[in-house]
This record gives C-alpha cells, sequence and structure tokens, in this order.
C-alpha cells in the first residue's frame, strides 16, 4: 500500500475541513482519532475518492483519485459508518453478488466468490437473510464481507464498532485484526487501535500528532481534556 | 411482506419466454381492439379465463387476485347498458375480459427474475441511446425492495414517538416527517453505491 | 441521472408503496370515496423531487407492477392492472407527477413567502396530481370501454373532492419537506 497526499486540502463552501497537509501512509494497520467534526471522515473520504481534493493530490498506489477515480475504487474498499445504508439489495446474498457483477464478473462466479466472501467471515448463515432484519453486529459484518469480496487492497472502516454491544464488537474487532488486507480505521473506541502500526490524531482540521498508539491515544486525551 | 404474483408451476405458459408472453398481450389486445364482433370476443374472452383459470393457483386467490379489476369492469359494462346499448356494452366488457385474464396469466407464469432479464434485453436500444442504463434499473428496483421494509419502520418508529409524547397520531399528518426521515438517507446510499464502484460499468 | 437521483428515485417509489398500505381515511361528508394516500404521491413526488425523477419514481412503481410485484394500494398488482379500463390512470401517474413537478420547480424557491410556496405547490398539485391525472385516465377509459367521454367525465367529478382533500395534505406535506430538507431542483 501506498497513500501519498500531496499539499492537499478540503473546503466544502467556506468551511475549511482540511488544512494543507502532506503525508504517506504504507503500514498495515492505522488508526485515526479525533473529536467528532475534526476532520477524520473527509480525509478517510479522501483516499477513497469519494472526496475530492480541493487543491493538491491524493494517490493511492500510484493511482490519483481524480483522474482515475475508478480504479482507486476497485483498489480501496470503504465501509460507512451506517453500513446499513450501504448494503443496497434486499438479501445478503443477493447484495454481495450484485456489487461483483458490477465489477464484471459472471453469475456462477460470482456467486461463488460472495459464498467465499461469507465464509471468511464465518456469517455463511447470513447470506439468504434480510438485510433489515439483521442485527448491528451483523451488518457491520456483512458490509465487511460486501466490501472485501470485490478484492480491495485497502479497507477503509469508519468507526466500525460504533453502537455495537460487547459480543458483536468482539466479532468485528476480531475480523479487522485478521484482515490480510491493508486497513486504515477511523475509531472513537480506543482499544480497538491499540496495537495498531500507526494513529493519526485529528484535530480541527489538522493532523495534530502522527506516530505510536500509546502516545497518540495520549494526545488525544489531552486535546479532549480528560 | 411483498410476495410476487407468480405461481410455482410447469404449464405451457411457464415455459415460454417472458417476452413471447407479452408480446401475445400486445397482439391480442390489438386484435380485440379492431374488431367489434361479439363472436370474437366472446371465444377470445373464454380462451383466456380457461386458460388462466387452467393455472395451478385455487379458485378463490385466482378471483381475489382479480377482484378489484373485474368489479371495476363490471360496473362500467352496467353503466354501458344504459349509456350505450346491451350490444355494445358486452363487446367492450368481454374484450376487456380478455385481456385483463391473459394479462393475469402471463403475470403467474412469468418469474421476476425473467422479466428483468426481458426489461434488460429491451433497454438496450435506449442504453445505446444513452437514455437510460439497463444496470441502473435493477440497481434501482433492488433499492426499493431493499428499503421498504426500513420506511415501514420509520413509520411505526414516528407512530411510537407520537404515542410517547402524548401526541394523536394523524398517519397523513405523519407523511412530511416519513419522507423526510426516508429521504434524508440518500446521500449516504448514493455515496456507498458509489464506493462500491456499482455503476462504474 | 446521478447516482443520488437514482437513490432518490428508488427512495420515493418506495415510498409510494408504502402509501398504498396505510389505513385509507374517508371524510364524513364524502364516505362513498375513501381516501387512499397512494395517489397522492403523484402531487408528492412532483412536488418534493421534482419534474423528471418524480416521473422516474412513477415509472419503476409502474415496472414493479408489471413484473407481478402487488405493489398497487389494497395489494392489486400484475400485468391485469395495467390492462384493465382504468389503465390511463396509471399512466396518467407518470405525466401527472412530471407536469406537477415541472410547475413546483417554477413556482416554488427555497427562501420565498410561505404563502406562495403554498400556493405554488397546490396549483401544481391540482393541474399535475387532477387535471392531467384525469385526461389520460378518461381518454383511456372512454377507448377501452366505449363510454362517451361527457359521461365519463361527469363520473369521474364524484372522486374531484376527494383529490382536491389531497391536493392540501400533499401540500402541507410538500412545504413540511421543503423547509426540513429541501430537494426541489431549482430552475438552473
Amino acid at each position: 500500500m501506498d497513500i501519498r497526499f500531496s499539499d492537499c486540502s478540503v473546503k466544502f463552501k467556506t468551511h475549511v475541513a482540511l488544512h494543507p497537509f502532506s503525508l504517506v501512509l504504507s503500514e498495515r494497520r492505522i488508526g485515526i482519532i479525533g473529536l467528532n467534526g475534526s476532520g477524520k471522515t473527509t480525509f478517510a473520504k479522501l483516499i477513497d475518492g469519494l472526496v475530492k481534493p480541493t487543491s493538491g493530490t491524493v494517490t493511492v498506489n500510484g493511482l490519483d483519485t481524480v483522474k482515475d477515480a475508478k480504479a482507486v475504487l476497485s483498489v480501496a474498499g470503504f465501509i460507512f459508518q451506517n453500513p446499513a445504508q450501504q448494503l443496497i439489495m434486499p438479501q445478503v446474498m443477493e447484495d454481495i453478488v450484485f456489487g461483483l457483477k458490477a465489477h464484471g464478473l459472471g453469475p456462477a462466479e460470482a456467486e461463488a466468490r460472495a459464498r467465499a466472501a461469507l465464509a471468511r467471515f464465518g456469517i455463511e448463515a447470513l447470506g439468504p437473510r434480510r438485510v433489515h432484519e439483521l442485527s448491528g453486529g451483523e451488518l457491520q459484518l456483512a458490509a465487511i464481507a460486501s466490501v472485501s469480496a470485490t478484492g480491495p487492497d485497502i479497507l477503509i472502516f469508519d468507526e466500525p464498532v460504533n453502537q455495537l454491544d460487547l459480543k458483536n464488537r468482539r466479532r468485528v474487532v476480531e475480523a479487522i485484526h485478521a484482515l490480510p488486507e491493508h486497513a486504515i480505521v477511523i475509531s472513537h473506541d480506543l482499544p480497538l487501535i491499540e496495537d495498531f502500526d500507526r494513529v493519526l490524531v485529528f484535530h480541527e482540521g489538522r493532523i495534530v500528532f502522527d506516530g505510536l498508539p500509546a502516545a497518540a491515544i495520549k494526545h488525544y486525551r489531552e486535546i479532549a481534556g480528560c | 411482506m411483498l410476495t410476487s404474483l407468480y405461481v410455482e408451476g410447469d404449464t405451457f405458459l411457464h415455459r415460454q419466454r417472458p417476452g413471447a408472453k407479452l408480446a401475445l398481450i400486445l397482439v391480442v389486445g390489438l386484435a380485440l381492439y379492431v374488431t367489434e364482433s361479439l363472436t370474437v370476443q366472446a371465444v377470445a374472452a373464454v380462451i383466456a379465463a380457461a386458460i388462466y383459470f387452467s393455472l395451478p393457483i385455487p379458485f378463490r386467490e385466482a378471483i381475489y387476485r382479480l377482484k378489484p379489476v373485474l368489479f371495476t369492469i363490471a360496473v362500467l359494462g352496467l353503466i354501458n347498458i344504459w349509456l350505450l346499448s346491451p350490444h355494445e356494452a358486452l363487446v367492450s366488457t368481454l374484450r376487456l375480459l380478455a385481456v385483463v385474464f391473459l394479462a393475469a396469466a402471463v403475470t403467474a407464469t412469468t418469474r421476476i427474475a425473467d422479466f428483468m432479464e426481458t426489461i434488460t434485453w429491451a433497454l438496450q436500444p435506449a442504453e445505446k441511446l444513452g437514455i437510460v442504463r439497463a444496470a441502473d434499473v435493477g440497481l434501482a428496483l433492488g433499492l426499493v425492495l431493499r428499503f421498504l421494509p426500513d420506511i415501514f419502520a420509520h413509520y411505526e418508529g414516528l407512530k411510537h414517538a407520537h404515542a410517547a409524547r402524548g401526541i394523536a397520531f394523524r398517519p397523513l399528518r405523519a407523511l412530511g416527517p416519513l419522507i423526510i426521515l426516508t429521504l434524508k438517507d440518500a446521500d449516504a446510499i448514493a455515496d456507498a453505491i458509489d464506493a462500491r464502484g456499482i455503476r462504474g460499468r | 441521472m446521478t447516482t443520488k437521483d437514482i437513490v432518490l428515485v428508488a427512495l420515493f417509489a418506495a415510498i409510494i408503496v408504502v402509501l398504498g398500505f396505510l389505513p385509507p381515511i374517508t371524510i364524513p361528508l364524502i364516505a362513498a370515496v375513501p381516501i387512499t394516500a397512494q395517489s397522492m404521491g403523484v402531487m408528492l413526488a412532483g412536488c418534493i423531487i421534482g419534474a423528471r425523477r418524480g416521473a422516474a419514481a412513477y415509472v419503476l412503481v409502474i415496472l414493479m407492477v408489471a413484473i407481478g410485484l402487488p405493489v398497487l394500494s389494497g395489494g392489486r398488482g400484475g400485468l391485469s392492472v395495467l390492462m384493465g379500463p382504468t389503465a390511463g390512470y396509471i399512466a396518467g401517474w407518470v405525466f401527472g407527477a412530471f407536469v406537477t413537478g415541472l410547475i413546483a420547480e417554477r413556482m416554488v424557491r427555497d427562501g420565498q413567502p410561505e404563502v406562495r410556496q403554498y400556493l405554488g405547490f397546490f396549483l401544481a398539485s391540482i393541474v399535475g396530481g387532477i387535471v392531467v391525472v384525469y385526461a389520460f385516465g378518461i381518454a383511456w377509459l372512454c377507448f377501452s370501454t366505449g363510454t362517451p367521454f361527457a359521461k365519463a367525465l361527469i363520473g369521474n367529478m364524484a372522486f374531484v373532492p376527494g383529490d382536491v382533500i389531497k391536493a392540501v395534505l400533499a401540500t402541507l406535506a410538500a412545504r413540511a419537506v421543503l423547509a426540513g430538507y429541501p430537494m426541489l431542483p431549482s430552475r438552473a
């Protein structure tokens, strides 16, 4: 993985979401922490090309998120804060197959890949279930399976264990830790990123700390005043 | 919650391609509209009814499905006896019955997936002209079925929110809030679809 | 259409289906005609998501009816509904939503005085949701059953009071949505 931000900034109308910054990311597990509204989600969406930089450039494995937007999407997958909004077909299996077909796979191959994706996270039983009826933890796992099925190299998570009970939290945390893919995780759940390779702390649209988890968490606590 | 009107079976109609069945309705419909012959209409209506009722649908269910349409046809037929003439009323009533029975038979013998395949195929010319993308139609249909239960849940939620605050619940007055609750997810859903690269090809 | 347009069209189509399942209300004075919420969707779709998307939402609903999903009020669906004597009204929904949207897009803007917004939505609902829908409905009714036009028109008048009430309700809902989450495409 090689993500490069060069003099990158993001402005929404008059509001500056991210002040200009340059950064290279290559670690396997990267955590992003910070207060609400500090620019974490905007930063994550920049990587996927869902937010375009107002100035500067972002490249993912050499692909520009503006010029090669489609190619970037197949390299980096995004699991949204609310996975219910991400699963767009009535049944879990249908959803995964639909995504794979949209990436050009034939029906039989898509079906096989979808089964493999479910098996990978131990949620084969969710295949025929209706998305509407899934619990929070099931939704999160189904979304991870659905996004990883298309084979991205990088998975970006926006608060994956937010609102999960302890049991489901553990399932999702284990799934994230076991991923062979690179993972970039926004989290308010600090223990989740404790053993990550690198953690960025965001504050008011700037990266105010970049380093190891323990020091990053300490810095974040100082900002939050607790 | 939303069960298709398709009925499992292996009749002659089940085995035909959806495109052929739709063409049949069209051709029969057009043919019946160019003739005013009572005999032709009567024969057509009897044959169509025979086809429909010979499908593996319990008789009561078969009637139940068509009740609203049959009721309208009957009322209009009765009115027309008085407005026009018994002969004319009978011709138009039999014609409508024939077309409606035939259409109901096609609906009962064609799977949703098969219909969708035909629709995708039929949209190809429009796709070439850049009017609509066939894949988008499938996407939109999936989205409706996916989010229908969520909207019902929003509706129940609004009902409970009213009850919790001791406010009388008026379904139609809740329309505004229900629509806002539903549509405000649109940005996030659209973002997610784009993030998954679903409309990429 | 952008992805967001497709999502709005689909969500609105789903709302139209949900409307069909809401309990119909009866107004004491005109108890003969129960007011089903579903046909209000024409007015709501045009006023809330605009002409193109509103019409597209109805095309999607009709597509669902055609492929055999019982999504119309009272659990109706299937090709028979689209071939029956009242099919013209269903086709009219598409054009009605479009015309409602056209008028609403031109008359209503965010930040106008409230009264003007109410008037704009009401007029759009009456013209698109009633006049246009009736025009298509009556035309097909006359053609398919042979009923003389004048008589069909008179028969249709029984539905006018109910539909005017729907226009009022749709106006209120559309204005509530405009205030809370505006998305009516402004005339570019």
